[in-house]
């Protein structure tokens, strides 16, 4: 293990030093390497077949006793084919040997292959440990697989590999899968190190409609053919890459239909400056909260943040961030109707004409009703989105102490908020902690909002640990206020979450354009109800 | 003959056996095939489908029935007060009931599902056929399948020696 190996702008012999000197070993580096790609392979895109969960379902699943006629030989070679392709690669090709009739099926079905099926336990047992050996059957495998099928593959996940054992084979696999036409590609190198650098070639990959990469260091983009590019590229996600901003930049510049970019984890602190023309929405997680800049992106329809690190100093270079807020600036995005989960107090937001932002219609945003600047800053996010439908407030517990409390009279003495007034349908408050600054601002809502027609609140189970008796002392000012919409539904739930964690963020459906509120999860339909009386 | 009722587009789906399905336009183009057929205006009069007989076709227009995504005043409405994770469940539990048929008909609706291209429909029914190949020997999967070994012993032994990463 050498210096050069660097995790989040450390390098590995200081990092090893740091922790030794704070009583910790290798063992804990190793730890937190795990957790790394514990979070990217929960996030990576599932392979579209998986191996059968038991092989009894296969047996009970046959509904009547199996006839002499082979009838499956007799359907289409289309229909076949259609079959092989949605087996694990093993059993696929395996299906060769059955019988003449499905001899030439595997190799003209398109290839679909995910090296954690090429596991003895076909990835049953999840992530490998760090610091095990690599499991060199199944790189061996995967060469012996991508040389095999003529190709076109239709799919290919690589996660399973250590490939700085392995760079002979990450050579030729690129090789292999931009001459053979990949259209899906996951790709993550198994740590350590974190910075390998990934070939250039990926970038010959033209045919790729969906690119996941993780834990690698992208391609020198200065290296890169000028024409390259990717043409058919709509969905691409990054997963604890080390580039510059000038490498997203250059991917997002060559991918001109690109619709759904998902970025997790950032080396450094990510600055992401958008001019891009067809991107309808962006998903940003675990990153080190800095300054995103939407200059000009006339299809963005959603943009999500999750899960920032904006206060562990520990992994951001010794640096803390927590008293720097990040900026959000909104310039020309038409399009954009769903934002969130924004964090005033922490993050500072600015809207390009008059400081506004008319699109949006649903917002999420997560407020320490504990921390009276952070309430204090509530009214001028709120007045940025001056026709707001559906608001998703996340009340977020603080560890310190409570720095005072926000009443009725601030809000009522700060002057009309537009959307609550004229606009606001919808508002969805998650674990309410019984504090009085909660009350007020739902009590404000409920006493302003005009056209109100939901107002759900979900009381966080600490809530009810002094008796429900004390939920609904808490809730008095909400359940009391004089209603200004009167067909308004106030609905009570009990929170199912026990940890406190509160909102679920579920990345599938966030870029899933169907589901029109991807906030709205509807967690708290699993917990029983409150009465309102 | 497409025609109107209750501000519905009605679509005529013929079986080559002479039977007649009046369906709405929205539950055919369930299946990408029939999609296509009326987005290029070939669906005028009425769509044989060829291939599929009537029984198989009414089972596969029911299945079209139940997955066609609801839609107006009131599927926003129950999408409200329902949660979509229930829906789903609801179909699941609807899918399993449906898919309990013989071998058969189980065939010919992989079939039909191939043709018609209905990809809930194809994921649905070639599913029981994706767990016996996953999992089993050979030996297993000729015999639930009623497929015979045609292969002499040492073409066998060759085919396995090509792919052997398969068989390990």
């Amino acid at each position: 293990m050498d210096d050069s190996h660097v995790i989040q702008g450390i390098s590995w012999g200081d990092m090893v030093a740091h922790m030794e000197r704070g009583g910790m070993d290798r063992g804990m580096v190793y730890f937190g390497y795990n957790l790394i790609l514990h979070y990217v392979y929960s996030y990576l895109p599932d392979p579209p077949v998986s191996p059968s969960p038991a092989a009894t379902l296969s047996l009970s699943a046959a509904p009547s006793p199996p006839d002499a006629v082979d009838r499956i030989s007799r359907l289409p070679d289309a229909v076949l084919r259609d079959i092989v392709s949605r087996l694990p690669a093993k059993d696929a090709a395996r299906t060769a040997a059955l019988a003449s009739r499905w001899r030439p099926l595997w190799r003209s079905a398109p290839l679909t292959l995910a090296d954690s099926h090429l596991l003895p336990d076909g990835g049953a047992g999840g992530q490998l440990v760090i610091g095990a050996a690599s499991p060199r059957a199944v790189t061996d495998a995967v060469s012996r697989v991508l040389a095999a099928h003529p190709g076109p593959f239709r799919c290919v996940h690589l996660t399973r590999s250590t490939m700085e054992e392995h760079r002979g084979e990450m050579a030729r696999w690129l090789d292999i899968l931009a001459a053979k036409g990949v259209q899906e590609l996951v790709f993550v190198n198994r740590p350590l190190p974190i910075d390998l650098r990934l070939p250039a070639t990926i970038f010959s990959c033209a045919s790729l409609t969906r690119l996941h990469l993780g834990i690698w260091r992208l391609p020198d983009t200065a290296a890169v053919p000028r024409a390259a590019r990717f043409p058919n590229l709509r969905e691409l996600g990054l997963y604890w890459n080390s580039m510059e901003d000038r490498d997203l930049d250059f991917m997002l510049e060559r991918s001109p239909v690109l619709e759904s970019l998902f970025i997790m984890g950032f080396q450094s602190g990510l600055r992401l400056r958008l001019v891009n023309h067809s991107i309808r929405c962006i998903q940003l997680g675990f990153s080190f909260a800095e300054d995103i800049d939407v200059v000009d992106a006339p299809s963005l329809e959603r943009l999500f943040q999750f899960a920032e690190l904006t206060d562990s100093p520990k992994m951001n270079n010794g640096r803390s961030t927590r008293k720097r807020s990040s900026m959000i600036k909104i310039g020309s995005a038409p399009k954009l109707r769903v934002l969130g989960y924004l964090k005033p107090g922490e993050q500072e937001l600015a809207g390009s004409k008059e400081n506004i932002v008319p699109s949006v219609q649903i917002l999420g945003i997560e407020v320490q009703f504990g921390v009276r600047n952070a309430v204090k800053k509530v009214p001028g996010f709120l007045r940025c989105f001056p026709n707001l439908e559906t608001l998703h407030v996340h009340s977020h517990p603080i560890s310190e102490e409570s720095t005072g409390k926000v009443n009725v009279k601030f809000w009522q003495d700060g002057g009309p908020i537009k959307c609550i007034l004229q606009s606001m349908k919808k508002v969805f408050f998650y674990e309410f902690r019984g504090s009085r600054s909660e009350a007020a601002f739902l009590k404000f809502v409920a006493e302003k909002a005009r056209v109100l027609e939901q107002m759900v609140v979900v009381v966080a189970i600490e809530c009810f640990s002094l008796g429900d008796d004390n939920v609904r002392v808490k809730l008095k000012p909400l359940t009391s206020a004089k209603w200004n919409s009167k067909a308004c539904r106030l609905e009570l739930f009990k929170s199912p979450v026990t940890d406190g964690s509160g909102h679920a963020y579920n990345h599938e459906l966030a870029s899933d354009f169907e589901f029109a509120d991807p906030f709205d999860l509807k967690y708290y339909k699993r917990a029983e109800r409150i009465s309102v009386s | 003959m497409a025609t109107r009722e209750a501000g519905k587009k009605m679509i005529m789906l013929k079986s080559p056996d002479g039977m007649e399905f009046e369906v709405e336009e929205a539950v055919a183009m369930e299946s990408q095939t029939i999609r296509k057929m009326i987005e290029d205006d070939c669906a005028d009069t009425a769509i044989l489908i060829p291939n599929i007989n009537s029984k198989i076709l009414s089972r596969v227009i029911e299945y079209c029935n139940k997955h066609v995504p609801t839609t107006g005043a009131t599927g926003a409405a129950a999408s409200d007060t329902v949660a979509p994770a229930a829906l789903a469940e609801d179909l699941k539990i609807w899918d399993a009931e449906f898919i309990k048929v013989n071998r058969a008909t189980r065939f010919n609706l992989i079939q039909a599902a191939s043709y018609l291209n209905i990809k809930g429909l194809l994921d649905l029914t070639s599913q029981t056929t994706i767990d016996t190949i996953s999992d089993n020997s050979l030996e297993e999967i000729r015999s639930f399948l009623s497929t015979k070994n045609d292969y002499l012993p040492e073409e066998e032994q060759t085919i396995r020696r090509e792919n052997q990463w398969a068989f390990q």
